[in-house]
């Protein structure tokens, strides 16, 4: 990748001609971090969409409106009641990083390693991708293959929108590194719907040492209808490996790897219930 | 000496203001990179892709032709001179087994061949143009395959030899050996009430200074070659490349401006014959920046060396015998090779009081990354062991830890068969140990981290477990009999001084501590001290920075040439006065008399003696060489937690304290402290060189994981004072010791948390949760 | 030769400039080309932070950032911050603190300093640390330049407190 070009349309629908027109000499930037490490040296026009009023966050009724262009630490230092995308956000890189990298820039071509995207799926969040029209994809479909090919044909990322928890939600997430800027070994989310003490549903994700950011049925299974209390955790936690293929990162052996996903996931349910019962941060 | 020769000290052993702190805290231009021209070409390296290989054929004629490109290097147009590229004493207990450009590549990142170029686009451009074709050859992965019957020969070229007597089999990939034995160590095993034996293994690392290997070459008015370069050896810099490019010393002069941190990374000559080289063909200033991943591939690293002890306690705590063998793994080249494993043995086995003593060390080529010098030097890697079983026979015996080291540990007075035996390529300097304070070090450590409530493993449970550890260090403070440093000192009009000293200084901070010291011989302020430090044209020669020998030789070399300087003061400033030269004295950058009724400034002296009568330059000027080398020592404390489910091990707590003699600039000592303990708190958990077919897979900071502030542990340093005659105003060292603790410290309190006992580090989650998972209560 | 039919257009150091770029420049490389030094290099790759500086305020690596996306901010870079005479408050607690060691990472620990103190009111621990974390240093261990940031944090916090004191008895 080598730009030779640098664009900056006035309007989403302009970007969006731009991209159609350009085809693969087009690339989209927003933040841009990632374009610097594209090894390949096809000559190619950016289109900046960094100044199109896509960096907000919105509380509109049961859900938060995030534009796509939003940074991380923007997300990061966003506070209301029962905020939760905080917490993964403030975990992301360098501060330095998560001041220009964006929401969007995490969701339209996800790395194995990534973390939004294990939350965002956990969380129910809808894309609304933008062709001319919006279109809301809700996260199960959305990332249930590489994103990145639906934005080929020039169509852009307007926002994300992420469910408001409730007062009997419960959300906790878990990324667990070598040290603290580096890509996780294992992140992983569990969001519960509890019915007083009983776990009513479950949406539980994780992401690194497995090749694509995914939601974990069998751990979900286990889970529901039963109490939220530890031992019910770790047997739901058990089942990670009948969910994903686990694998060895950064030396570790993928035995290693799916214990310990096994342990971040009990970890993040713990997390989750504490939330449930009224977490202060 | 007086009871307390610090109390009336009034530069040395203060706080003073680093000399370059304020320029550097603004940004001010200082490193090399800062000085390369608009117009200087941009070198870049073909790497080989290939751990052992043999160049069948190499065509550059495309690259050369490529838009941009002044000149390519390769081996069919330099000279081909065998060389070694560790900046060391001359001659070098190394081998010569490097050529500017080889028909064979050894590691992944040796060099292939260099192109200078315009712009970094255009010489990139040409690297891809240059067509090679390979013969792939048997690559050696491990010390076990280099040491195997009818393994393949790494240095098979006939010019490989070691420019003095010490063993070296090529054929063999045997880079060196060495040895010692005193008392009779097989009677002291039988001796012994519990004897142990146990491998230990140390793993790769990198320094990882923020400013990576950078040179900037170019020929001057006179034709002369101009180096600016980030070395910790410039003078070694000058010979070297003389050397490699065959033409005289004469005719280089090598710069060292601010240096981005080395930490012994920068003891190696690895871009400046190559910059130069360039600069006498394109006759075009010829700068050559490492990228970060070049510098974990190419760049130097922690010699990896896997250490067997065997020891012997009696019940009373009586150590009877320590044997000690290692296997060092020096990579692909074999700079430092014998020097890093002869210092596991003379750094590490004088520390505890035994009569029978075995040290071998051996050295093997493999086609890995390359070994070189890097803070610890050796030490690092045999403490891990040493301090290791230290703790495994204190279990034996049911003695505390903290007081076996206590009953053992050498004492002022006490000398060591070791220190005579073992030296760096030759025969070691018999030494007394002159200043100790290692008992006070382990009393004020311990209190520091709350040893008194430590408890054992068994007591403990549940998922997270704390444990606290400890181990004791030593060093040296220089290379007696082969390193030599000079000054020289020179007197300006206001009663300023140009300090001028071949030392390097490489952000440590040594420019401010010479020249505390040169202050404090002349009475004078620090801040009228204007340092230069180093240039092969300008200042006198200096070995280098390393073998933590700065403070303590370079010291002394300030300290005498102030003194020389002192004396001309003093004659001029009697002439001054009307006095006899035993009637005056200096104070507070004055001569007096004295009773102090009669002074004369320093500047008046200097204007005196250089405009009034009897004109003359006053300078001082001295070198210095070591007659010993005194070692700092260190006791090293950790509490940590252990996540029993993960294996995941997290810092609470370190405390590093130091005997350095009187600490020269004590905030300077404790940075230095803390730096080194923090490198060793990463080296010891999440630092690791991860290899795919002897290819480095996690050549970022991204993912080779060293501390940042997020991650930083808190540690706590404590200087603990003592007095070396031998140094200046006291001084021993500090720089290196440091970074000896953490990994034993940690493999301790693992073991006092679980019970758990690691071999080898990192101290990664999975190995420690397998260590974990293997303990039977 | 190179042709350079891009120009970007920022203020820098609170002078408006534009300077000839191409697409594919980095802001560190453009600003250390105009003789911008304290601006380093050392990764190139968004990790280490020697190459800090602050757009709109905000602390960016300048070596993962093309010249171009800096059209119309507001870009600092060290040598905005102090002078010999009258160095910034963080920068004489560095300098008295014996924080520099090396000194390379330094330019860019005070631009993230600069952001943190731009946009926080309080500076807890934690938050401090976040803002920090993408400044590696590996010759003070951090110690110091903690220290040393945590005295003017800790003196900003005290004058705020007493400031309100005075104004809302």
């Amino acid at each position: 990748m080598k730009l030779c070009e640098f664009i900056r349309p006035a309007s989403l629908s302009a970007a969006r001609d731009n991209l159609r027109e350009l085809g693969r000499k087009g690339m989209i930037l927003a933040g841009g971090t990632a374009l610097h490490f594209m090894q390949d040296h096809t000559p190619v026009t950016a289109v900046d969409i960094t100044r199109l009023g896509l960096s907000y966050i919105k509380h509109e009724g049961d859900f938060y409106d995030i534009g796509a262009t939003t940074p991380l630490a923007d997300i990061q230092r966003y506070r209301a009641p029962r905020w939760a995308l905080h917490e993964i956000c403030r975990r992301i890189s360098t501060h330095q990083i998560r001041n220009v990298s964006t929401i969007g820039g995490n969701v339209c071509r996800v790395f194995p390693w990534a973390d939004l995207p294990v939350i965002l799926l956990a969380m129910d969040a809808r894309m609304v991708i933008y062709s001319g029209q919006d279109e809301e994809l809700p996260a199960d479909e959305y990332f249930a293959t590489q994103p990145a090919k639906r934005f080929l044909d020039g169509n852009v990322l307007r926002s994300v929108k992420v469910p408001a928890l409730m007062a009997h939600h419960g959300f906790g997430s878990i990324k667990v590194v070598r040290t603290q800027a580096s890509f996780a070994l294992v992140t992983a989310a569990a969001f519960l719907e509890l019915d007083g003490a009983t776990i009513k549903s479950a949406r539980i994700a994780a992401g690194s040492a497995i090749p694509f950011p995914r939601r974990l049925p069998s751990v979900e299974a286990a889970l529901v209808g039963r109490e939220a209390v530890g031992e019910v955790f770790k047997e739901a936690a058990a089942k990670a490996g009948q969910d994903a293929p686990w694998r060895g990162r950064e030396g570790m052996s993928p035995e290693y790897s799916r214990h310990l996903a096994e342990v971040t996931l009990f970890d993040a349910l713990e997390r989750a219930a504490t939330f449930a019962r009224g977490r202060t941060e | 000496m007086s009871a307390n020769p610090t109390a009336n000290f009034k530069q040395v052993n203060h706080s003073v203001r680093k000399v370059d702190a304020v320029q550097l805290a603004l940004g001010k231009p200082s490193y090399v990179a800062d000085f390369a021209p608009r117009d200087a070409l941009i070198v870049k390296m073909l790497w080989s892709p290939h751990p052992h290989a043999k160049i069948v054929s190499l065509d550059v004629s495309a690259a050369e032709k490529m838009p941009g490109v002044k000149a390519v290097l390769w081996h069919g147009n330099v000279p081909r001179i065998a060389h070694c590229t560790a900046g060391q004493g001359f001659p070098e207990p190394s081998p010569y087994d490097t050529f500017m450009f080889d028909t064979k590549v050894r590691f992944v990142g040796d060099r292939v061949a260099a192109v200078a170029a315009e712009t970094e686009e255009q010489a990139k451009a040409a690297l891809a143009k240059i067509k090679v074709v390979y013969e792939k050859l048997t690559p050696v992965f491990s010390i076990d395959e280099a040491m195997a019957d009818g393994a393949p020969i790494i240095h098979d070229e006939p010019e490989a030899h070691v420019p003095i007597p010490i063993p070296y089999e090529p054929k063999k990939n045997l880079v060196a050996k060495v040895g010692c034995e005193t008392g009779d160590f097989e009677k002291g095993m039988k001796e012994a009430d519990f004897t142990f034996d146990d491998v230990y293994e140390t793993p790769y690392a990198q320094h990882c200074p923020i400013e990576p290997y950078v040179s900037l070459a170019h020929i001057d008015s006179a034709g002369r070659i101009v180096i600016t370069t980030s070395t910790q050896v410039p003078f070694h810099c000058r010979r070297i490349v003389a050397q490699t490019l065959g033409i005289p010393v004469q005719k280089i002069r090598v710069i060292k401006p601010r240096i981005g941190g080395g930490f012994g990374s920068k003891q190696e000559i690895l871009l400046e014959d190559i910059v130069a080289m360039f600069a006498l063909r394109t006759g075009r200033p010829c700068f050559w920046q490492f990228t970060r991943e070049e510098n974990f591939r190419t760049g130097r690293t922690r010699h990896p060396i896997r250490v067997r002890i065997r020891a012997g306690i009696k019940k009373d705590g009586t150590i009877t015998a320590i044997g000690m063998d290692c296997w060092n793994n020096t990579g692909a080249y074999g700079g430092h090779g014998l020097t890093v494993v002869s210092c596991c043995g003379s750094k590490v086995l004088p520390l505890y009081r035994c009569e029978n003593i075995h040290f071998l060390g051996k050295v093997y080529y493999t086609n890995l990354p390359v070994g070189g010098a890097y803070r610890g030097f050796g030490a690092t890697q045999a403490f891990f062991g040493m301090e290791s079983t230290m703790d495994k026979m204190a279990e034996a015996i049911g003695m505390d830890p903290l007081r076996l080291r206590q009953l053992n540990h050498i004492k002022s007075g006490e000398g060591s068969p070791v220190f005579a035996a073992l030296g760096e390529g030759k025969e070691g300097v018999p030494m007394t140990v002159g200043s100790c304070a290692l008992g006070e070090c382990i009393e004020k450590g311990a209190a520091e981290i709350g040893w008194q409530n430590r408890t054992d493993w068994r007591t403990k449970s549940g998922r997270y477990r704390r444990g606290i550890g400890m181990a004791c260090l030593m060093q040296g403070s220089s290379i007696p009999h082969i390193d030599m440093g000079g000054a020289s000192i020179k007197m300006n009009e206001d009663g300023s001084f140009n300090l001028l000293v071949g030392a390097t200084d490489l952000g440590t901070g040594s420019d401010t501590v010479l020249a505390q010291i040169a202050a404090e011989e002349l009475c004078t302020a620090t801040d009228k001290m204007i340092v230069y430090s180093s240039d092969t044209d300008m200042t006198p020669f200096d070995v280098g920075a390393y073998a933590s020998s700065t403070t303590y030789l370079s010291g002394e070399a300030a300290r005498k040439a102030a003194a020389d300087a002192k004396r001309q003061i003093l004659h001029t400033g009697a002439e001054m006065l009307n006095l006899p030269e035993d009637q005056v004295v200096c104070k507070d950058a004055h001569v007096q008399s004295k009773d102090g009724k009669l002074k004369v400034s320093y500047g008046d002296i200097s204007c005196y003696s250089l405009y009034s009568k009897n004109q003359y330059q006053i300078i001082g000027t001295a070198s210095h060489f070591t007659q010993k080398s005194p070692p700092p020592f260190a006791a090293h404390f950790a509490e940590i937690e252990v996540d029993t489910w993960t294996g995941n091990v997290k810092v609470l707590k370190y405390v590093s304290t130091i005997d350095c003699g009187t600490a020269i600039n004590p905030a300077l000592c404790e940075g230095q402290t803390e730096g080194g303990t923090l490198n060793g708190i990463s080296y010891a958990l999440t630092e690791q060189y991860l290899f795919k077919n002897g290819r480095m897979t996690n050549a970022s900071f991204t993912d080779y994981h060293i501390f940042s502030m997020r991650d930083r542990a808190p540690i706590k340093a404590i200087i603990v004072p003592s007095y070396e005659d031998t140094g200046p105003f006291g001084a021993k060292s500090v720089s290196e010791i440091c970074i000896n603790g953490p990994a034993p410290v940690f493999g301790n309190a693992i073991y006092n948390a679980t019970g758990a006992r690691l071999n080898e580090f990192p101290f990664t989650p999975e190995k420690v949760l397998q260590a974990i998972q293997a303990v039977k209560r | 030769m190179i042709k350079h039919p891009h120009t970007v257009t920022f203020t820098l150091n609170g002078e408006l400039k534009t300077f000839i770029t191409r697409p594919d420049e980095k802001l560190l490389d453009l600003l250390r080309r105009e003789g911008y030094k304290g601006t380093k290099y050392g990764c190139g790759q968004g990790t280490c932070g020697a190459c800090t500086v602050l757009m709109d305020g905000r602390a960016i690596y300048s070596c993962l950032l093309f010249a171009m996306q800096a059209e119309n901010r507001d870009v600092r870079t060290i040598e905005s911050v102090g002078t010999h005479d009258k160095p910034s408050e963080f920068q004489q607690e560095l300098i008295d603190g014996a924080a520099v060691q090396c000194g390379f990472c330094i330019p860019g620990m005070i631009m993230s300093a600069e952001a943190l103190m731009q946009a926080e009111d309080t500076y807890p621990d934690d938050i401090v640390r976040e803002y920090m974390d993408g400044n590696l240093c590996r010759c003070t261990g951090y110690e110091k330049i903690w220290g040393a940031l945590r005295r003017v944090l800790d003196r900003k916090e005290g004058n705020r407190e007493q400031g309100t004191g005075a104004t809302h008895p």
